[in-house]
């Protein structure tokens, strides 16, 4: 692994009962990019990021984090925010703030309470009773309030108006800098385009395109999401 | 792993308080019927709250393996084997603060019999017959209590820890398979078979090494170290147990798991 790979992958394979979800991905993530996991819903791109955030085990295959194999140890370099809503219902949010300061070391409880502030979530409030736009909030203030090396954010823009959108991708600009990391999958390629540094087309469990966005879009003449529609048609 | 003991206390405190309140209420309306109904209520809650903890510790391991709510604990960076290690070390705790109501509502409720049958509650007395338990004047004394108490407590674990294994195996090395739940209670049922019949040959192995206990035992009286030594080969296969079905838990979860 050269000192710029922070993530690498290879020959992953993963598969459900008889259903392939991920077929010979091979991928290397470098340090300091944004990369866009694009894809419809089905094409793996949740699987994969589950692969290396440690939810589930590859069927076969290599998953590097930072040069070593997947352990507890690289959870507490990548931080992840899972598509689904994961957050314990019956915890307040204050609670769910105290329980990431208390598992994770670099999780920042000041940036965390401001983010959540500035978006207007109540730390009182039960995580059971926000609103789906509120939930998604809370679940990228609490991957972004970390202070790691690796963010991976799963469909960041799924269930949430188009104002929240705004919101959450402001968050992830704000949170970004030289010495961070982020993959963030979604199907919405519009919203994200612009901060996207390189982009992975997943289709099928196979990866269709990977590389640089700006190159591709002077290769291929085209943005990031005629690209999208173009490989995705027939999908 | 305090971290993971505290929230797992946590997230149960609101439902065990809603269960204290619940007995409380129920012990009361049992009281204002005499005598009878806190026999009734001291006889059943046992039983009753057995059932609900084990329920409620096999939901513990269950909700994190199989609900999304699950991945807030799978996501921080502690290892397969402290995330078994505390919810075994939780259900301990859950144990002993249910025993240790039961001995309450056993104390008021003893009041209570006390004075619906019309009997003067003299403490003194009270004080002299745990005295005279304690000292072995009824045969037996706080040393076999306590390797009693030790016995069922590892016991209790071991039996956790096979539900847990079996949920473990079910959600990692066959995670792919389909009737996941049945298969899991075949793996319990399957787990129980081999320890039973090993724990089997162990004891036929040793028993020659027993019949001067047994000879002791026969005559009535047993030392606590005598109890001990009858109990020792089964708390010995139970923490056998516990320590080998923890360690092969704590491996899928760290190596293999698919939630």
């Amino acid at each position: 692994m050269s000192k710029l790979e922070l993530l690498r992958i290879e020959n992953l394979n993963k598969r459900y009962y008889n259903k392939t979800a991920l077929s010979d991905v091979n991928l290397s993530i470098e340090k300091g990019k944004i990369y866009g996991l694009l894809g419809p819903n089905g094409s793996g791109k949740t699987t994969l990021m589950k692969v290396i955030a440690g939810l589930h085990k590859q069927t076969s295959g290599n998953v590097l984090v930072d040069g070593e194999p997947l352990s507890h140890k690289s959870k507490a370099l990548i931080s992840y925010m899972p598509t689904e809503n994961y957050i314990y219902g019956d915890y307040k949010v204050k609670h769910v703030i105290r329980f990431y300061k208390d598992m994770y070391e670099d999780f920042q409880e000041d940036t965390a309470l401001k983010i959540l502030n500035g978006i207007k979530v109540d730390t009182e409030f039960r995580v059971s009773k926000l609103s789906s736009g509120l939930t998604g909030k809370l679940k990228v203030a609490l991957a972004l309030s970390r202070n790691a090396e690796f963010y991976m954010l799963d469909e960041p823009l799924n269930g949430v108006d188009v104002l929240s959108r705004d919101v959450i991708m402001d968050l992830i600009m704000k949170s970004y800098n030289e010495n961070k990391t982020m993959i963030i999958s979604t199907h919405l390629v519009s919203e994200i385009e612009k901060i996207l540094d390189s982009v992975i087309f997943l289709k099928d469990g196979v990866i269709e395109l990977q590389g640089d966005a700006e190159e591709l879009r002077l290769s291929k003449g085209m943005s990031v999401e005629g690209l999208y529609k173009e490989v995705f048609r027939n999908a | 792993m305090l971290n993971l003991i505290k929230y797992e206390l946590i997230k149960k405190y609101k439902l065990f308080s809603i269960a204290i309140i619940f007995s409380l209420g129920l012990n009361v309306y049992h009281m204002t019927k005499g005598a009878g109904g806190s026999i009734f209520f001291i006889a059943f809650f046992p039983m009753i709250a057995g059932i609900l903890y084990i329920v409620d510790v096999i939901r513990m391991y269950s909700d994190d393996l199989n609900k999304k709510s699950g991945y807030m604990l799978f996501m921080t960076p502690n290892s397969g084997y402290k995330i078994i290690v505390s919810k075994l070390i939780t259900s301990v705790i859950e144990g002993f603060a249910i025993l240790l109501i039961y001995f309450i509502f056993i104390l008021i409720n003893g009041v209570n019999i006390a004075i619906s049958s019309g009997t003067e509650i003299v403490y003194s007395q009270i004080i002299r017959l745990v005295n005279s338990l304690l000292s072995g004047s009824f045969g037996i004394n706080l040393g076999h209590i306590f390797v009693f108490l030790f016995a069922v407590l590892t016991f209790i674990i071991a039996f956790i820890t096979t539900v847990y294994a079996a949920m473990t195996i079910r959600k990692s090395i066959f995670s792919e398979v389909k009737f996941g739940g049945l298969l899991s209670f075949i793996i319990f049922m399957l787990l129980n078979w081999v320890i039973s019949s090993l724990s089997g040959n162990f004891f036929e192995a040793i028993s020659p090494y027993y019949e001067s206990i047994s000879n002791t035992m026969s005559m009535g009286r047993i030392s606590p170290a005598d109890l001990a030594m009858v109990m020792l080969p089964m708390i010995g296969v139970s923490i056998f147990q516990i320590v080998a079905l923890t360690g092969v838990s704590g491996y899928l979860l760290e190596n293999k798991i698919n939630l």
